[in-house]
């Protein structure tokens, strides 16, 4: 095996995997505050992107103003979605809540097919495609601004949820009840969490735009993302980020190993055992939260 | 002579119900009076309503699906009883809810800062926070260790601390005795007088140990099947007979040859 290729397909592993984490971000920003995994990041997402597009190719607003634009829409997007549909489910078991961000993923998959159509647009960012070399690498460069978008989110979130705004945040993930007992407006924490989580789908959806197209299976990059969300444990963002770097680079490198030997197909597989193995072997992830059960 | 009533009474409850589910009558008319400044104890057995009570008045029955569907509850002369959990809180009723409820996934000092009322300032609220580590040495050793990991004593503690984080004028606590060995009980019920002397907060506290209770309270009510079935001071009430043995554990020695067969009934039910 030759080294210098070894290294490129891990390199570019971790790079796509840092794009599954600036998706996976949104996932655990809302877990964080609110203790549910939302099944419409992807739709999020998808439409974080749609509305970049109709800002920038409809309205002819140039780039640098629509994606600020977009994440201020999407920023009251989320919000209302907590205001119209989440908070009569406050308080009410997790499972139901689920199966309404399921729905709502549907929904706005069909708003977007019905409002622009099903054929795949581009985002024409203007980052070149010219091969970057670094050394013998060859290292794209969309994903190399895209790992840099999502380390950024990363620091930034961090830093705020050492804040008193995302302390609160926490608390209410802990407890719906006793936050409520000491004051902290659990619905708007909520709001504020979704309205994070749509403005990173904003991000994500630009980038992810850039690579593939936009069009609805953006949407189904909720599979890779909620595997990278579940390896690095849900509720944590530095999770997020190695899970997404180990997810990236175990696909890229055993994708390649195995290809040859079943004829190709490996890479979706490789992502689906990753999420069984880890929901059976380690279910709270490598960084997630236990259950403090005192003896 | 209605109105100075009413101005000496930080809390009056005046015969309210409430419905849980719309099926599920809890408390049928219960009426309650906090005077300004004093510690008031709520007694009774399990499932009594004295829990639903405390809810009525800190607006939390709304998330167990919980109404009051009759009477009114006034706070510092102001009706509440419409009004949203998160703005009493803001007006000043906290409640120390049952079990303690800590956020186990943050550090003492973090549940402090969650409680910090909106726009307490970063020193007003680290002064806070050093007033209640005086108040409870114990929790300012462990401020940054996991609080799910503190002991039982230790979260009651935290749990207390951070409703005093909200500025309460009335605190309510819903049974802080739960589970605690009689040492922590007498040490937690004497910074809770201590807490009501220094700061003035008037207490309203729902107790099954009413003897711990009513060592440290000027008035107890006692709660049966959702109503007030007595009402009087903690003297009067730690020598009533009925009391005595229901709830304080037998005042006078048992002459085991002749226990009667039947249990005593509760004069004061149906």
């Amino acid at each position: 095996m030759d080294w210098v290729f070894l290294s490129e397909l891990a390199i570019n592993g971790a790079l796509t995997g840092l794009l599954y984490s600036l998706f996976a971000i949104g996932l655990v920003l809302i877990y964080k505050a609110s203790s549910v995994p939302n099944l419409s990041q992807g739709g999020l997402t998808m439409v974080g992107a749609y509305v970049v597009l109709a800002l920038s190719h409809d309205a002819g607003l140039p780039l640098w103003l629509a994606i600020p634009l977009a994440a201020v829409i999407m920023f009251g997007l989320g919000f209302g979605i907590e205001r119209v549909a989440l908070r009569r489910l406050a308080g009410r078991p997790v499972v139901m809540i689920l199966m309404l961000t399921l729905g709502l993923d549907i929904f706005l998959r069909g708003t977007t097919l019905a409002i622009w159509g099903g054929t795949s647009r581009s985002v024409d960012l203007g980052v070149s495609y010219e091969p970057l070399f670094l050394g013998d690498i060859f290292v794209s460069r969309i994903h190399l601004v895209g790992a840099g978008v999502a380390l950024a989110l990363f620091v930034a979130f961090m830093l705020f949820f050492r804040t008193r705004t995302g302390i609160k945040l926490r608390a209410i993930a802990d407890d719906y009840m006793a936050s409520w007992s000491v004051g902290i407006s659990v619905e708007r924490g909520v709001g504020l969490s979704w309205a994070l989580a749509s403005v990173v789908a904003v991000a994500a959806g630009v980038i992810w735009g850039e690579i593939q197209g936009v069009d609805q299976a953006l949407s189904l990059l909720l599979l890779k993302g909620l595997t990278v969300a579940v390896l690095g444990g849900l509720d944590s963002i530095l999770g997020a980020v190695i899970a997404g770097i180990i997810l990236g680079v175990v696909e890229n490198v055993g994708a390649d190993l195995l290809d040859p030997l079943v004829g190709g197909g490996s890479r979706e597989l490789i992502v689906a055992a990753v999420l069984i193995l880890t929901v059976m072997i380690r279910p709270h992830g490598l960084f997630g939260r236990h259950d403090i059960e005192r003896v | 002579m209605q109105e100075k009533v009413e101005a000496q009474n930080i809390l009056s409850m005046n015969s309210v119900e409430v419905l849980y589910d719309n099926v599920m009558l809890a408390i049928k008319g219960v009426s309650v009076q906090v005077p300004t400044g004093e510690m008031i104890a709520l007694l009774g057995s399990n499932g009594a309503g004295k829990s639903t009570t405390l809810k009525a008045i800190s607006g939390l029955l709304k998330a167990e699906r919980g109404r009051i569907s009759r009477g009114e509850i006034t706070f510092q002369g102001t009706d509440i009883t419409e009004v949203l959990a998160q703005n009493r809180v803001g007006m000043g009723i906290c409640h120390v809810i049952e079990g303690r409820r800590v956020f186990e996934h943050l550090t003492p000092d973090e549940n402090l800062t969650a409680a910090a009322p909106r726009g307490m300032s970063r020193s007003a609220l680290n002064a806070e926070k050093e007033k209640i580590y005086d108040y409870f040495p114990r929790l300012a050793e462990r401020r940054n260790s996991q609080a799910g990991y503190l002991s039982g004593g230790e979260q009651q503690m935290l749990a207390i601390g951070r409703a005093l984080v909200t500025q309460p004028k009335l605190l309510m606590l819903d049974e802080p005795s739960l589970g605690l060995a009689p040492f922590l009980v007498e040490e937690i019920f004497g910074i809770l007088q201590k807490i009501n002397q220094e700061e003035g907060v008037s207490v309203l506290l729902v107790e099954q140990n009413a003897l711990a209770a009513l060592e440290i309270v000027s008035q107890g009510y006692l709660i049966e099947n959702g109503r007030v079935v007595m009402h009087g001071t903690a003297e009067a009430l730690k020598s009533n007979s009925d009391i005595q043995e229901f709830y304080l554990g037998g005042g006078e020695e048992t002459d085991f040859h002749n226990v009667k067969h039947y249990s005593r009934r509760k004069r004061w039910l149906s």
